[in-house]
């Protein structure tokens, strides 16, 4: 009887045992896996899905800095310009060319000087269709290399800031053209030309 | 899509006669020409497709085209050609009806005819066949050479202290007209010799019907540096993203064989020559051995049909000594580079 006795304090004595560890182990589990979680409600901390949201929306009201090319001494001069932050490509790209246009170094030039944006959108393919128009009411003069480079000037800066664009199509108001000022063909999708940078 | 001209062809030709307009007989509302160097393309613009017959002359030398049934009416002049495979189109009337004869130069080979709908339009195709013996060597015959004075009407290009410069590019076009002149090896073709508006189109036609084999534009800039500029055909739509054209007035099919051969893409076939060119034209007018052209995609130069150079002289250069230079440069490259 004894022995009896005996045998069955020793079980429950395990059986405590064990529920005693099992609770430890889903105790230290769950402080494990709520520390993860970033705590709880009561601590104040916004949970995981809110913080995102909130992290991109102190990213958009910061500038973005983006690389204008400009005509310069017969070149295209680099030259850097903070612009509003936008969404997507589309809207950015639009920021950069209107940023361009507005940079006292690129308005020195006579073609980008009669020319302001009107639209700027982006298809599937990647090319970037530039809607201008002349800033008067009159024809663009310029010569060959004025408006090569005035050109170029768009060209190269929607395509070395954006890699989603890799071409560009010149319109004027809103309709294909033969030439901006008498010269340079803009019925064909333009590719960047790095050999017209100042180096 | 050659599968479907075909078609088309068949289709015309093969139409029931009731089928075809109440009204017999063809009216052509005009005719236009585009020469390329393997072929002429002859276009009849229709005012609605007509069975139609297309014989060679009894000499050889000429290709009658004629309503199949009925009258042919022409309601527009005959643009003039020349370009070494065919020499004219005249309307001509014989017993009461009337037929157009499309003159062939002796280079002319095979013709091949089709036609096209909506608009409709009856093609024809003159390749470029071999010589015939005893036919004059090419080093005999004078080079045409055509000086394009930029800008001109309404446009004026910029201005400068000495004037417009559409005026400044006329005095300059006729200065080097003047110095190559004394050389019996050129004939010099202006585009324009007066204050008159021109298409860079149209320039670029006169070039091609005159049968160039050197075609100068003359532009001018503020300053006293000059510029050479070739085509640069790197954009020409050949990259596998460029958009193609979204059709050519013929119909054809974008990226097609026949579309690369449409106007606008002549220039493609003188990129070495106009390279050469160009280098002749900028150490003339640099006086630099190592001056080299630079490369542009120029709406005035890709419809050219020979090799072709823009130069961009400063308005503050004397003018004289530029046409000199130009004229030197087009004299070297004639005598080393071709």
């Amino acid at each position: 009887m004894p022995e009896t006795t005996d045998r069955s304090i020793r079980d429950n004595r395990l059986l405590l045992g064990a529920i005693i560890f099992f609770i430890a182990v889903a105790s230290g589990a769950g402080i494990y896996l709520w520390s993860r979680m970033g705590g709880s409600a009561e601590s104040g901390t916004p949970a995981a899905e809110d913080r995102l949201p909130r992290m991109q929306l102190i990213r958009l009201t910061e500038p973005l800095t983006v690389t204008l090319y400009y005509p310069f001494d017969g070149r295209l001069a680099r030259g850097e310009a903070a612009v509003k932050r936008q969404p997507d490509t589309q809207s950015q790209a639009r920021e950069a060319v209107a940023s361009l246009f507005a940079d006292q170094r690129a308005s020195a030039a006579a073609a980008l000087r009669d020319v302001k944006l009107r639209e700027l959108y982006v298809d599937a393919l990647g090319t970037a269709y530039v809607d201008l128009s002349p800033s008067q009411r009159k024809d663009v003069k310029a010569s060959v290399e004025e408006e090569l480079l005035a050109v170029y000037a768009v060209v190269n800066t929607l395509t070395q800031n954006f890699e989603e664009i890799r071409q560009v199509r010149i319109l004027l108001d809103g309709k294909e053209a033969q030439t901006l000022a008498g010269h340079v063909d803009l019925s064909r999708p333009l590719t960047k030309r790095m050999d017209l940078v100042k180096q | 899509m050659r599968t479907v001209v075909e078609l088309i062809v068949l289709c015309s030709l093969l139409l029931p006669a009731a089928a075809l307009p109440a009204e017999k007989g063809l009216t052509v509302n005009g005719v236009r020409f585009f020469s390329y160097p393997a072929f002429t393309r002859v276009v009849f613009e229709v005012e609605a497709a007509a069975p139609y017959v297309i014989t060679k002359t009894p000499d050889g030398h000429g290709l009658l085209f004629r309503a199949y049934d009925g009258r042919l009416a022409l309601k527009s002049a005959l643009p003039p050609i020349r370009d070494g495979i065919v020499s004219g189109v005249e309307l001509r009337e014989e017993a009461g009806n009337a037929y157009l004869l499309v003159r062939l130069d002796p280079a002319a080979g095979e013709a091949k005819d089709f036609v096209l709908r909506g608009p409709d339009r009856i093609v024809l195709d003159i390749s470029r066949g071999s010589a015939p013996a005893g036919a004059a060597p090419q080093a005999d015959k004078p080079l045409v050479v055509v000086l394009d004075p930029g800008h001109g009407g309404k446009d004026g290009g910029i201005t400068g202290a000495r004037g417009e410069e559409k005026t400044l590019a006329l005095e300059l076009a006729l200065q080097i007209r003047k110095n190559l002149r004394k050389d019996q090896r050129f004939t010099v073709v202006l585009t324009r010799e007066k204050e008159q508006a021109l298409s860079l189109d149209d320039r670029a036609a006169i070039s091609n019907t005159a049968g160039a084999s050197i075609f100068v534009s003359i532009h001018a800039a503020a300053g006293a540096g000059g510029r050479v500029y070739i085509e640069d055909l790197s954009d020409d739509g050949g990259g596998q993203t460029a958009q193609p054209p979204r059709g050519d007035f013929l119909g054809f099919e974008a990226g097609s064989e026949q579309q690369a051969m449409v106007w606008g893409r002549q220039q493609a076939a003188h990129a070495r020559e106009s390279g050469l060119l160009g280098r002749r034209l900028a150490q003339h007018l640099a006086g630099k051995e190592d001056a080299e052209a630079v490369q542009a995609p120029l709406a005035g130069l890709r419809a050219v049909d020979a090799a072709a150079a823009l130069i961009e002289f400063g308005m503050e250069q004397d003018i004289s000594r530029t046409a000199e230079a130009v004229a030197g440069g087009i004299e070297q490259y004639a005598r080393d580079d071709r």
